[in-house]
């Protein structure tokens, strides 16, 4: 018997701590002392722990690695293989702990291999293993893939695309999104550059470094996730509790990116991100979005600037090459009150998909070479960054404190 | 919670029978006879609540989540199917248990704050340099095999308090004996969802016995503590006190439910004995004990370094 996880009450009842002085001094106290470091033993003496180090070994000794195809600051990536199989392929993320260690093991490291390690599905990318390797750093072995991903595909003017291709690249990435809310997990970071693809052209959805769990209700989540650019109205404006509906909005940014070459609503600032969403897809206000003034960073609107809400017309002037059907797909995708948003699952049972032209067959999707060095790049950003220099450090504010 | 419970890691590589997890500690102790000879410790369950009670020590003064003091405990279980106790200091590794479960239950405390907190409390085994807490964390994700989501009764319970019409204290009830099942060793041995029933089973059945006694415990229970040590005592004349009349109303509603059901019956019913033996042992707790003995280990075996 399978019992659903949903539940009115939720397990999440804190233990208030009573004094924050106490709490700010004891911090305070520990940063003194911990200026005089002991030195550093190994936590535990070797003893019985051969066993395990022994498992350890050979999981770490079936993979080989070939050579290193990207380095961030927080991870390194490798191209290897397995030990008895030179034909095999795989990615081997090598996490940077010890850049790290006074901080303990970074919260990206930490999600992705908690939520790898469960949610397996052809449209997210595969966690074969995890190892240490002596110098104590924490190794994932995942799936090869040389295809690159879709924002290479869509920067490069050489590469020819339809909307065939795209719905077939919509599909994947909705199946993969679905699969993830499905097993209760947001993703909090769908971008062209997160959606890399396997050499047989499918689709996967990477990098949860900001990936969580759906939180019990009422209780609150941070905002600052999703890159700028793919980052829903109610995100922008602060929300601390929000749904699946998040990822659906940065679907719908791809979808539009797909068909556009460009990314539809390119902020430069939070600031400027919200005035542009206003703009293209018109300005929240009571009546289109019952609750929105509430929001902590909601901002009132001149009357007279106050844009109305686009109906279907603007997306199909907007988006001619969708299609009547696929512009109402994206429109419903784009609701800005993410109640009124599609689910994934909604999303997946649009006419769209089973209208012609049907999706393209993966064998036949448009490639590109040149995707292996693509993967290595993609695997060694943290969540959340935008690649154009122009924005480098703005995106990612995520740190301890918050939920 | 998040992924299927069906599908997960938990269940497919945590979930133990009685005789593997005993042929496992057969094989730790095995290995180091000497050792388990020169360090006696009390009872598995004994130190179990011994190291809750440490948990919710260290919790108290961060805003903790009961859930990610489970996880901890948990964290503990499992790292010590893959470690001799004896070769570990118990602090450090309890104290990283926490830390990385609060991460997991996302919740996170700076890694300084925790071992600030863990100094106060033993200062003798923990040392200032956050590093080490670092390494341990790395040390327990390997031997966990990164396998780090852990399924909760908690959900399983709420999801049924509607469908079984359960009553406030019903709950609290059944929750605090949840809270209990982690001094044993049922996380390894019993799904979630078997844990759930067999507490709502306790509380449907025990509770009306004993009205008075229980907002007690259920206010021990919400603050998000342990119950309290009398409540054991409590439960066990629950236990005893039970009368042979005909089962009320309410209690038929669930032995219907579960008649139909596809619940593992036998499982819910050897989960109600563990608790109940639980129960019996506590009696014999002593946290001074506990202590000295895990003391002189850490101590004489310089493991704290």
């Amino acid at each position: 018997m399978a019992l659903s996880p949903f539940g009115s009450r939720s397990p999440s009842m804190t233990v208030h701590s009573p004094n924050t002085a106490i709490r700010l001094r004891a911090t305070a106290a520990q940063n003194s002392v911990a200026g005089s470091t002991a030195a550093v033993a190994k936590p535990m003496p070797d003893g019985d722990r051969e066993l395990t180090e022994q498992l350890n070994i050979e999981v770490r000794e079936r993979y080989v690695k070939d050579k290193k195809v990207g380095e961030g600051t927080y991870a390194v990536v490798y191209v290897g293989h397995l030990q008895d199989d030179p034909s095999s392929r795989v990615a081997i993320k090598k996490i940077k702990v010890n850049a790290e260690y006074k901080d303990g093991l970074a919260m990206d490291a930490v999600r992705e291999v908690k939520y790898l390690q469960e949610l397996k599905h052809p449209n997210v990318i595969t966690l074969h293993d995890v190892f240490s390797s002596k110098d104590q750093n924490l190794s994932l072995v995942l799936e090869f893939l040389p295809g690159g991903d879709l924002e290479m595909l869509i920067k490069d003017s050489d590469i020819h695309y339809g909307v065939a291709d795209i719905k077939a690249w919509m599909g994947m990435l909705a199946r993969g999104v679905w699969w993830c809310h499905e097993n209760f997990v947001l993703h909090r970071d769908i971008k062209p550059n997160n959606l890399l693809i396997a050499s047989d052209g499918e689709v996967k959805l990477a990098d949860f470094g900001l990936a969580r769990s759906f939180a019990d209700p009422l209780f609150n989540m941070t905002h600052q996730v999703i890159t700028r650019w793919y980052r829903p109205p109610e995100l922008l404006y602060g929300a601390r509790q929000y749904s699946g509906a998040v990822d659906v909005w940065s679907m719908g940014m791809v979808f539009a990116e797909l068909l556009l070459r460009v990314p539809f609503v390119a902020g430069s600032t939070d600031l400027d991100q919200i005035t542009k969403i206003c703009e293209a897809f018109g300005t929240p206000t009571e009546d289109n979005w019952p609750g929105v003034s509430k929001l902590p960073y909601y901002i009132p609107t001149d009357k007279a600037q106050v844009v109305p809400l686009q109906g279907r017309d603007f997306f199909l002037r907007q988006f001619p090459t969708a299609g009547p059907v696929g512009a109402d797909l994206l429109m419903s995708m784009c609701a800005l009150d993410p109640r009124k948003r599609s689910t994934a699952v909604q999303c997946l049972r649009h006419n769209w998909w089973t209208m012609d032209p049907r999706p393209t067959q993966n064998q036949d999707l448009p490639r590109k070479s040149g995707g292996t060095q693509k993967m290595g790049d993609d695997l060694t950003r943290r969540g959340g960054e935008l690649d154009e220099g122009m924005f480098k450090n703005a995106a990612r504010q995520l740190d301890f404190g918050m939920k | 919670m998040a992924a299927n419970y069906w599908a997960s890691t938990q269940r497919r590589h945590w979930l133990f029978s009685r005789e593997k997890l005993a042929d496992i500690r057969e094989a730790l102790w095995e290995k180091d006879k000497v050792a388990h000879s020169q360090f006696p410790l009390p009872d598995q369950r004994l130190l179990n609540i011994y190291f809750n009670q440490q948990l919710i020590k260290l919790g108290k003064r961060m805003s903790t989540r009961q859930q990610a003091i489970a996880t901890a405990q948990v964290y503990l279980k499992r790292f010590y199917t893959k470690n001799e106790i004896r070769q570990t200091s118990p602090y450090l590794v309890l104290t990283t248990a926490f830390y990385l479960a609060c991460k997991m239950e996302e919740c996170p405390q700076h890694i300084r704050f925790v071992v600030g907190e863990a100094r106060g409390l033993w200062p003798e085994f923990i040392t200032p340099d956050v590093a080490k807490l670092g390494e341990c964390e790395f040390a327990l994700i390997s031997e966990m095999s990164s396998q780090l989501i852990v399924h909760h009764p908690y959900r399983t319970l709420s999801e049924l308090e509607t469908e079984l019409s359960l009553a406030t204290e019903e709950v609290a009830l059944a929750w605090s004996v949840i809270n209990d099942h982690y001094l044993t060793d049922l996380p390894l041995l019993h799904p979630p969802h078997v844990i759930a029933i067999m507490a709502i089973f306790l509380a449907v059945v025990f509770k009306p016995a004993h009205p008075v006694t229980y907002p007690v415990t259920a206010q021990s229970a919400l603050s998000g503590s342990l119950m309290s040590e009398g409540s054991g005592l409590q439960m066990l004349a629950a236990l005893s006190d039970k009368t042979g009349s005909g089962p009320p109303p309410k209690i038929q509603k669930l032995i219907g439910w579960l008649a139909e059901s596809e619940v593992d019956i036998k499982a819910v019913i050897e989960c109600t004995q563990e608790l109940v033996s639980l129960y019996e042992v506590w009696e014999q707790y002593s946290e001074k004990n506990c202590k000295e003995l895990l003391g002189r280990m850490v101590k004489s075996k310089n493991l704290d370094k």
